[in-house]
């Protein structure tokens, strides 16, 4: 009895959509953080109040305003491009290839034809038949691996051409002619610039420079960071025995350590413990004392090994803090793989050994099993949002509308939360989450000491010490105190990044990858879900961080220790990150922040998985049918831009009244009892 | 011995306030006995002492000790613990306490000995519909006490008849403070402005007409007394295709929009009548109603849904939003997502949302719309009043939300009675039609905060409320059980409209109703604004507030999303002072006459708290009652005037 089936409805409102050429998988600013072009489901059945319904769609314009500032700083790179339909240049970048009449296979709005640029930052295409130019963007370095589609003699539209997978979950089809070669070429430079290092050439970083208003390196001061958190105190000092990097190569040269041991003692604990990561001060509690230090796992072994020197200098971290005669040790890992680890000379502490310290097991898997998760889940959501191979390979004979059935299979849809489950990813996160919240609840509550450790310490004992230290210290919840974490506990530490991520390297399948740095995004953006007032930042925020993670343009992320970022003088010849979000602070600012003194001091988030929820605003953002964004923070912003005019209207005000009466006194201030809004 | 009344909640409400409002707990404290406090009418049954009550989703091992009894309204646990109830912040009502429950809310009574647990027998676990799990623990008591409870906790939580409702027995005088613009569409007059409301256009109104065929109901029981059908009907067509119908309703008007294009709720013709002639002529009628003479678009709403499926969903989901035990909370929470989905409660108000966006998207082509299910009552009450919550703005404030409900449900002729368990009997169909409902209004107001006039913590409320047996809105199944209940000439029932929401709570609870980041758009309201949500469901979202409420586990302790509603009522506050103080007239908020307070460390759950916060900090901010939405909207075209 229905009149219309509901693939003839989609058509209508895809062709109701086309005049705001809303069907871009943009990524068109630098950042490519955010889809500006996402509004998709923002136009509303009145064309007449599509104009000015700004805020009332579920995906608002939000992030339309970032992009357009965005876009607004690009226009001045722009200046540099070559030429009018090249792709705009980055200052160092430059155009190495371009492929005319290609064929972009969008998975959600059908093929697009137009030109195809490889530079040595990024891959960039640009429509050539459509009104409003169509483009896709993405830095090479979120490329993970280039395959090539059919051959010479492959039959079909489109079936002969490129595919590139990258690692922010999007898989990109293009499609060549099938004569001359037409893809050689770009296929040979995307695969030499999206991995360098394979090709020996240099990482984009050091070819780029650009002056921001602010040197993003000089975010975080080892020194200056240690005083604030009041060391050098009566328990605490800094050490800088480890300045030529001789104790331990993987951690920074300036460190703290409890002043009571000495130079013997460290060396004698770093020669018990996993690469010679001994235990050193991540945090420390500003009332009780309580500490959260770090390190690897003790090189206990098969054998049941033990060391007086790391026995004792563990014992000198628990005298450091009065207030406890007991010390916790995290141990990350579950505990048959701390076992396991025993037969590969480490192990954990025993309680025998270690008098008045608790061992804790944290069940928490290691890289390999958190790679396979990220896999599934992209899996799942690529089912429901992406371009599955498979069913490309289909959608290439069938029509718009059909595609848009195929790539959101009601199938998927209605098993879209048991999919979720099966990828486990959450559930990792949750447990995470727990672990981190174990080690709030033993130093705030219980003023206890806590030690963290995995098995190098470099991965989870990371994501743990940087967690409970978000939620202990509001400071780490701004924008800047956030950069300094990341650059302490994650950078500085030494978490390898360039084999976790595999900067400008081919071998996509290598096994030291595994997103150790995004599962600890996520489990801040869910700690930032259920403490909407808390950050200072915002999710755009988060994300620009991982897109350029990958993006290999800022020097942050590169190598995987200090000691490698000092001999490659990354700081002199690569710009920061925070150079680049720092200058443009505006952007990434939460609106709901509310910094009040003693309000949300200490964050505990329930790591339930009623609350831990997909970040489908990161994963699944290429997809214009999934809600993005939180029109919350628009209508927040608005209300603080109206109450920032009745302000400046009640000053304006104010100042005629002043100056009409001005020797009789002005009237006095109206009353503000409460201000949510800092400035 | 402490017992509970509103004013033991000192620290939360001003001391003025509670000066205005000697209402509530004058009437809690007119009678009492047995240290309970009983509202005119109400009357004591039984008590049992030394009553262990557990906390919700414990182990089960730690209890608070008092006393159970049973009146003829509630289930009340009075404790011998003086702090209880003390620097509690959370929703306070008139009619009962947090530690009542009206025994409408009862669901069920289980008896647990050792682990196993047996129905409805004399039991001591209490499952309310509202998702609230009591559980009591009669060890200590003397013996026969728990058994005296039971049973007469087994008599009057599932009355046989409906005028054992407690509001034949309430005795307090009723003196409406209803607000006018609340239309409850019983009189005429309601439905004929609505008609000119909607249509406008003289010439398309015309096609349809205001008949007083049912007046009497003889046409239809479940009908209100006034229908709108189409103009070309005859009245006696009208009762000859009745009866072919289910219900032998025929079709009736709901709603049009500018370009005419009508939504019509339509039953299915009776199983039994195979010739589809008067179906056709209904079909007729609506396309000759229509200003271009457009066939209309049947949306069918039966096809892998029905109240029984939503009801057996919604009895797998509550039991999975009421664990037994912290143990059973962990377990469901190793594989909540599949859980979830098993209960298929999502997918159903995914369905919902999806034909209400097809409907809209018909209408918006200019095409009317007839939705058709069983007897017209149920899905179909859900689905038009989301229609006309996407496209016509109106209903998205307070009162439009109230008419609303009165319009498609009440006047509708959804049979509340049955569908929320008031009385026991085999033939009613118990299914949360209305939650479903309610629940799908959430997802609105989740995807589009600004465009809602009501929060999360109103659409909480008004389903406690629908387990209230004082208020005649859901106690009935159709307007003609009501007229005869109130014309009783020998035990007339007093008509209380739950939408008197001061007959239950304070100005302080009643503020909590207010969305602060509502946005009235009456600026440029010649067009209406079309709201369109996201159906699937990746896009939905679980109803904490609603759902978890009773989970002390998890409740985020001083965060959760209603953080974002506090900070935006403090905000909204601010633009309001600044406002009068532009104006000149400086407002004190210390100002008695229109002070209220807003706390400010509140837990995710508020005004549903479990936890008892420690020190409540609050701060005053003016009634935003008045000032809420028209001093903004001066506020917002002062700004457009300076430009």
């Amino acid at each position: 009895m229905e009149k219309r089936s509901s693939a003839e409805l989609l058509n209508i409102e895809q062709n109701n959509s086309k005049n705001a050429s809303s069907d871009s998988l943009n990524s068109d600013s630098k950042s490519s953080s955010l889809n500006s072009k996402m509004g998709q489901e923002s136009e509303s059945w009145d064309k007449a109040s599509h104009s000015k319904s700004f805020s009332s769609s579920s995906t608002s314009t939000d992030n339309n305003i970032v992009s357009a500032l965005e876009a607004r700083k690009d226009n001045q790179v722009k200046n540099l491009s070559a030429g009018e339909t090249g792709p705009p240049l980055l200052n160092g970048e430059r155009v190495q290839g371009i492929a005319h009449e290609v064929t972009y296979v969008c998975p959600y709005s059908g093929p697009v034809r137009g030109i195809l640029s490889i530079t040595n930052y990024k891959l960039h295409f640009r429509s050539v038949d459509r009104e409003t130019p169509y483009v896709v963007e993405v830095p090479l370095g979120v490329v993970s691996r280039i395959e090539k589609v059919g051959g010479a003699s492959s039959k079909g539209e489109n079936s002969y051409g490129i595919e590139v997978f990258c690692k922010d979950m999007r898989n990109l089809r293009f499609a060549h002619k099938q004569e001359n070669h037409s893809r050689r070429d770009v296929f040979e430079k995307l695969q030499q610039y999206s991995f360098p290092l394979s090709h020996k050439l240099p990482l984009f970083a050091f070819e780029y420079s650009e002056t921001f208003a602010e040197n993003g390196w000089n975010v975080y001061e080892p020194i200056a960071e240690l005083k604030r958190m009041g060391v050098n105190n009566d328990m605490w000092k800094i050490s800088k025995i480890n300045d030529t990097y001789s104790i331990c190569d993987s951690y920074p040269a300036v460190w703290a350590v409890p002043a009571a041991a000495t130079d013997e003692d460290l060396q004698a604990s770093a020669a018990f413990r996993s690469r010679g990561r001994l235990p050193v001060l991540s945090w420390i509690h500003p009332e009780s004392q309580a500490t959260i230090t770090r390190c690897a796992q003790p090189l206990v072994g098969v054998g049941g090994k033990r060391s007086r020197e790391d026995e004792r200098y563990v014992q000198l971290i628990m005298d450091a803090n009065a207030q406890s005669h007991k010390l916790f040790i995290m141990d990350a890992r579950p505990m048959p793989n701390a076992v396991a680890n025993k037969a590969k000379g480490g192990g954990y502490e025993s309680e025998d050994a270690y008098q008045n310290a608790e061992l804790v097991f944290l069940d928490i898997h290691n890289i390999h099993v958190m790679r396979e998760s990220l896999r599934k889940l992209k899996g799942t959501l690529v089912c429901v949002t992406n371009d599955s191979t498979e069913s490309l390979r289909l959608a290439y004979r069938v029509t718009f509308s059909n595609l848009l059935e195929l790539c959101f299979p009601t199938i998927d849809e209605a098993r879209w939360l048991s999919g979720i489950e099966s990828t486990v990813w959450l559930k990792h996160i949750k447990y995470v989450l727990a672990g981190a919240l174990r080690i709030v609840d033993k130093v705030e509550n219980h003023k206890t000491s806590v030690l963290v450790h995995c098995s190098d310490g470099w991965d989870r004992t990371a994501q743990l010490t940087g967690l409970a230290m978000l939620m202990l210290d509001p400071y780490y919840r701004t924008i800047k105190g956030f950069e300094v974490l990341i650059e302490k506990e994650w950078l500085s530490f030494g978490h390898k990044f360039q084999q976790r991520i595999g900067h400008g390297d081919e071998h996509h399948s290598d096994a030291d990858r595994s997103p150790v740095f995004l599962q600890f995004m996520d489990c801040v953006w869910q700690i930032s879900r259920q403490f909407p007032n808390a950050f200072e930042f915002n999710e755009h925020f988060l994300i620009t961080i991982l897109d350029h993670l990958y993006s290999c343009r800022f020097g942050t992320f590169l190598f995987s220790s200090e000691r490698e970022r000092v001999q490659e003088q990354v700081k002199h010849k690569t710009v920061s990150l925070w150079s680049y979000t720092n200058s443009q602070l505006s952007l990434y600012k939460n609106p709901l922040y509310w910094a009040a003194p003693n309000y949300q001091l200490v964050l505990m988030p329930i790591a339930s998985m009623r609350y831990i929820k997909p970040w489908k605003s990161l994963y699944c953002r290429w997809n214009p049918s999934m809600r993005q964004q939180d029109p919350v923070y628009q209508r927040t912003r608005e209300m603080l831009v109206l109450k920032e005019q009745l302000e400046k209207q009640l000053e304006e005000g104010r100042r005629e009244q002043a100056s009409r009466a001005s020797r009789s006194m002005t009237s006095p201030a109206p009353p503000r009892i409460h201000s949510p809004v800092h400035s | 011995m402490e017992s509970k009344s509103c004013n033991n909640f000192i620290s939360y409400v001003e001391l003025e306030e509670h000066e205005m409002q000697p209402l509530g707990s004058s009437r809690r404290n007119s009678l009492s006995e047995n240290n309970i406090k009983l509202l005119p009418g109400e009357s004591f049954v039984t008590k049992a002492q030394n009553v262990l009550m557990f906390s919700p989703v414990s182990d089960l091992n730690q209890g608070t000790s008092g006393i159970l009894s049973v009146t003829n309204f509630k289930l009340t646990f009075v404790t011998t613990d003086e702090t209880n109830g003390d620097d509690v912040a959370r929703q306070q009502n008139h009619l009962y306490g947090y530690m009542d429950t009206c025994l409408t809310n009862i669901e069920d009574i289980y008896v647990t000995v050792g682990d196993k647990k047996r129905k409805l027998l004399p039991g001591n676990i209490v499952p309310s519909k509202n998702l609230r799990t009591w559980s009591f623990s009669f060890k200590f008591s003397p013996i026969g006490d728990g058994k005296n409870l039971l049973q007469a906790l087994l008599h009057y939580a599932f009355p046989n008849k409906h005028d054992l409702l407690f509001g034949y027995d309430y005795q307090e005088a009723y003196y409406s403070s209803l607000d006018k613009a609340v239309r409850l569409f019983r009189d005429i007059s309601d439905w004929h402005n609505e008609l000119e409301r909607t249509i406008r256009n003289e010439k398309f109104r015309k096609f349809w007409r205001l008949s007083t065929v049912n007046v009497d109901f003889k046409l239809c029981r479940s009908l209100s007394r006034y229908i709108i059908i189409p103009a070309s009907i005859t009245d006696s067509q009208l009762i000859d295709a009745a009866k072919r119908f289910q219900g032998n309703r025929p079709p009736i008007w709901s709603w049009s929009n500018a370009r005419g294009a009508v939504l019509v709720k339509m039953p299915e013709l009776l199983p039994l009548v195979t010739n589809r002639i008067q179906e056709n002529i209904m079909f007729e009628n609506v396309r000759k109603s229509h200003p271009q003479k457009m066939p209309p678009v049947v949306l069918e709403l039966n096809k892998g849904i029905s109240v029984k499926l939503i009801a057996i969903a919604f009895s797998k989901f509550a039991s999975l939003c009421s664990p037994e035990n912290i143990r059973q909370f962990w377990l469901q929470d190793n594989n909540f997502y599949s859980l979830v989905e098993n209960t298929k409660w999502l997918k159903y108000v995914s369905y919902c949302l999806q034909k209400a966006v097809e409907a809209c998207e018909h209408l918006h082509l200019g095409l009317s719309v007839i939705l058709q299910e069983g007897a017209g009552t149920d899905l179909c009450c859900i689905v038009s009043s989301l229609v006309q919550l996407l496209l016509d703005p109106y209903f998205r404030t307070i009162n439009g939300f109230q008419s609303l409900l009165q319009k498609e449900w009440v006047a509708g002729g959804h049979p509340f009675c049955d569908r929320l368990g008031h009385i026991c009997k085999r033939t009613s169909e118990k299914s949360p039609l209305l939650l479903l409902y309610l629940d799908c209004v959430w997802q609105l107001s989740q995807q589009f905060p600004a465009e809602f006039e009501f929060t999360e913590t109103y659409l909480t409320t008004l389903w406690d409320a629908a387990h209230v047996s004082i208020f005649d809105t859901f106690i009935f199944n159709c307007e003609k059980e009501r007229v005869a209940a109130a014309t009783d000439p020998d035990r007339p029932l007093v008509l209380r409209s739950v939408w008197d929401w001061r007959e239950q709570f304070n100005e302080q609870d009643i503020l909590l109703f207010d969305n602060p980041l509502y946005n009235p758009h009456e600026a440029d309201s010649k067009e209406k604004r079309v709201i369109k949500p996201l159906y699937n469901v990746a896009n939905l979202e679980l109803w904490n507030q609603c759902y978890f409420r009773w989970i002390p586990t998890l409740e985020i302790h001083n965060g959760g999303q209603n953080h974002i509603e506090l900070y935006a009522r403090l905000l909204r506050n601010d633009m309001n002072q600044l406002k009068m103080s532009i104006n000149g007239n400086c407002c004190s908020p210390t100002d008695k006459s229109n002070s209220c307070s807003v706390q400010m460390n509140i837990d995710s759950f508020y005004p549903f708290s479990n936890r008892k916060s420690g020190n409540i900090v609050s701060t005053p901010i003016m009634n935003s009652s008045i000032l809420a939405t028209k001093s903004l909207l001066e506020a917002q075209s002062l700004i457009t005037a300076t430009d």
